[in-house]
């Protein structure tokens, strides 16, 4: 019997089931699956349980009492998706949520979440128009395959590694290099700045934690060996969200310097948002005065230059000088 | 990947498929072919053979009345025997991590009672593995309070209707359109609105950095139909011409690892700087893109779009040599 079908008439039996279902009857009733020797066929039943748990289907073992027989069942309440039991505008969010991310073609468990946007119509017990925006999701994360096959393909072998904490082999183009280095890694954890993906892991070639812009990645290879034991542990200290939020003027790059910025008045909720949580923004006559650290001063002129006029690098004073050398060139270019 | 892990991928999505299609099927009975499988992300021949398979699946001791019993009348789906795979099992753990990462990027007041929600519903066993997973991937950080954004997610929410002012990059003009808002999406960089424009009696994507002002109205609308989304689209052709950039060539390798559609049309290969050209953009997102590498870019063409950029950089340098 093929595997899917034998999981599919396990699952079957046990969902069914009044009672626990002993290991002799489940034997007895899969003689060709869970034949041969004692220990094999129990090892062959475990894997099975573990498959269907992945599935979302919990196999128990209930010891027997003077009512029921010892054995296995899926006990419905543990087995059928739950009502969510949200309020109409949190699954609304939840809808939402999952979409945009389908939507845009490049998420991580792209299909895990494409499965679970289907499951939630079962949910909720009237989810009506939420689901509209799972089928436009759907849709739209078809359209325009152009040159869009390699990021997503590499999102996805690469949730594979990190759910299952294997070691992938990369190789990895420099940004500023034409050429490529080969590396081992642990992967940690995906995140998205800028629209872009990125992955961060334990470097094995430089020995630390290191992050790879995904578009950069031209191959990955994830260790197949074992597949159902872990090659590393994630240290207990480690966090993608603080990696992931760190603003491009806070790696470090040089001592710690005080920044201010002028943003002309009316400033938008998305510009003063752009200094990340943890700029002090100060209300002016006209605008506002962002005061942040940096300790790389380059990447927040970048920041400030690309805001054109609505924005003014006030301090420090060297970065500011820079600020002007750099405008002035660009103008003199207009010839 | 081998061939060995593509054949185990697909038992396993398979089994995935049929523990949705199922239940779907007792949910909605006689619904067409078609659609079921649109709902299960497969094709009608996938669905075929998906139902070709379920008829070998049943609990022993596989009496008549054992099996599973899906049949296909005149293109519609009809269950006679579902063995109570009535409802779809719970959320696996990979399914909520990734359901959970895109809900804390997109925040809203009710994030933290959908993530409890949505950890209740993957097995108890398994809670544990989704708590170390939902911490592994971070999709953003949600939008600011009373951004577009953020607005246009309530809106969505609740299916009210917005007004938009929009800068349309095709005809060069704002305008006002009144939008039935559907869902996002973030494409190459981009935050895009896609919603039913009522003056153009069309769905149409809006980027999201071109609404420079976005009202939630008190008119709420009615889900479009089905057939409306299943057409739905990002992109149409690009409108006007394409906008030339020049870059150095460190520049262009950062450049193009962004997920702008950037394609280079000179320098290749090189030693000097490196010319690229992108569809569909607007002069000031090229002004934007161009300054946001210190000086070692610039816009080149066409006309408008190069004077777009001079004037922003002479405004910003008149900042500069005021102090």
């Amino acid at each position: 019997m093929q595997k899917a079908q034998r999981l599919l008439d396990l699952a079957a039996l046990l969902l069914r089931a009044a009672e626990p279902v002993s290991w002799r009857d489940i034997q007895e009733q899969f003689p060709e699956d869970y034949g041969g020797s004692e220990e094999a066929a129990i090892r062959k039943f475990e894997r099975d349980k573990a498959e269907l748990l992945e599935l979302g289907i919990p196999v128990r073992w209930l010891q027997g009492d003077e009512d029921l027989p010892a054995g296995y069942l899926i006990d419905k309440d543990e087995f059928y998706l739950p009502d969510l039991k949200l309020p109409p505008e949190d699954l609304a969010l939840l809808y939402l949520s999952g979409s945009a991310a389908l939507a845009g073609g490049d998420f991580p468990y792209a299909r895990d979440l494409a499965h679970a946007l289907e499951k939630l119509s079962f949910a909720a017990r009237s989810p009506g128009a939420s689901e509209a925006a799972g089928l436009a999701a759907r849709s739209l994360s078809r359209g325009d395959e152009e040159g869009r096959a390699e990021v997503p393909a590499m999102l996805e072998e690469l949730s594979r590694a990190i759910a299952a904490q294997k070691r992938v082999h990369l190789v990895y183009a420099g940004a500023e290099r034409s050429e490529t280095t080969e590396r081992e890694v642990d992967p940690y954890g995906l995140y998205q700045s800028g629209g872009s993906w990125f992955l961060c892991g334990h470097c094995h070639l430089r020995r630390a934690v290191r992050t790879f812009h995904l578009a950069r990645i031209r191959g990955i290879e994830m260790n197949r060996a074992q597949p159902r034991s872990r090659d590393f542990e994630v240290p207990a200290d480690f966090s993608v969200a603080d990696l992931a939020t760190r603003e491009a003027w806070e790696y470090e790059v040089h001592p710690a310097q005080a920044a201010r910025v002028r943003l002309e008045g009316p400033v938008s909720i998305e510009d003063r948002a752009s200094f990340g949580p943890r700029a002090a923004i100060r209300e002016e006559e006209g605008g506002a005065v962002v005061e942040l650290t940096v300790t790389n001063g380059e990447a927040l002129l970048r920041h400030v230059l690309a805001l054109g006029d609505r924005a003014e690098l006030l301090a420090p004073a060297k970065l500011r000088r820079r600020a002007r050398t750099i405008l002035s060139a660009l103008a003199r270019r207009r010839a | 990947m081998s061939a060995e892990q593509l054949r185990k991928d697909d038992a396993r999505e398979r089994l995935r498929r049929v523990l949705f299609l199922v239940p779907y099927a007792v949910r909605h009975p006689g619904i067409a072919v078609r659609e079921l499988a649109e709902r299960c992300g497969a094709t009608e021949a996938q669905l075929l053979e998906d139902l070709d398979f379920l008829l070998s699946v049943g609990c022993p001791p596989f009496a008549p009345d054992d099996f599973l019993d899906l049949y296909v009348e005149r293109d519609r789906v009809y269950v006679a025997l579902h063995q109570s795979f009535t409802r779809p099992p719970r959320f696996t753990e990979s399914e909520a991590a990734a359901l959970a990462a895109a809900v804390k990027a997109l925040g809203g007041e009710g994030k933290d009672r959908v993530l409890e929600a949505l950890r209740q519903a993957v097995p108890r066993e398994r809670r544990k593995g989704y708590d170390e997973l939902a911490k592994r991937i971070y999709a953003g950080s949600p939008p600011a309070r009373g951004s577009v954004m953020d607005r246009l997610s309530r809106a969505i929410a609740g299916r009210r209707a917005v007004r938009l002012r929009h800068f349309s990059a095709a005809r060069a003009e704002e305008k006002e359109r009144v939008v039935h808002p559907y869902t996002l999406a973030r494409r190459f960089g981009h935050w895009y609105l896609f919603g039913h424009d009522q003056a153009r009696g069309r769905e149409l994507p809006f980027r999201l950095d071109r609404i420079r002002d976005c009202a939630v109205l008190d008119e709420t609308f009615e889900p479009p139909p089905p057939a409306a989304l299943a057409r739905a689209r990002l992109f149409s052709e690009p409108h006007g011409h394409a906008i030339r950039l020049q870059l150095s060539r460190v520049a262009a390798a950062w450049a193009l690892a962004r997920p702008a559609r950037l394609r280079v049309v000179e320098g290749e290969g090189g030693t000097g700087p490196v010319v690229v050209e992108v569809e569909g953009a607007d002069a000031e997102w090229a002004t934007r893109f161009a300054l946001s590498f210190g000086g070692e870019a610039e816009v080149l063409s066409p006309v408008e779009a190069r004077r777009h950029f001079q004037e922003a950089v002479e405004r910003a340098l008149a900042r500069y040599q005021r102090g």
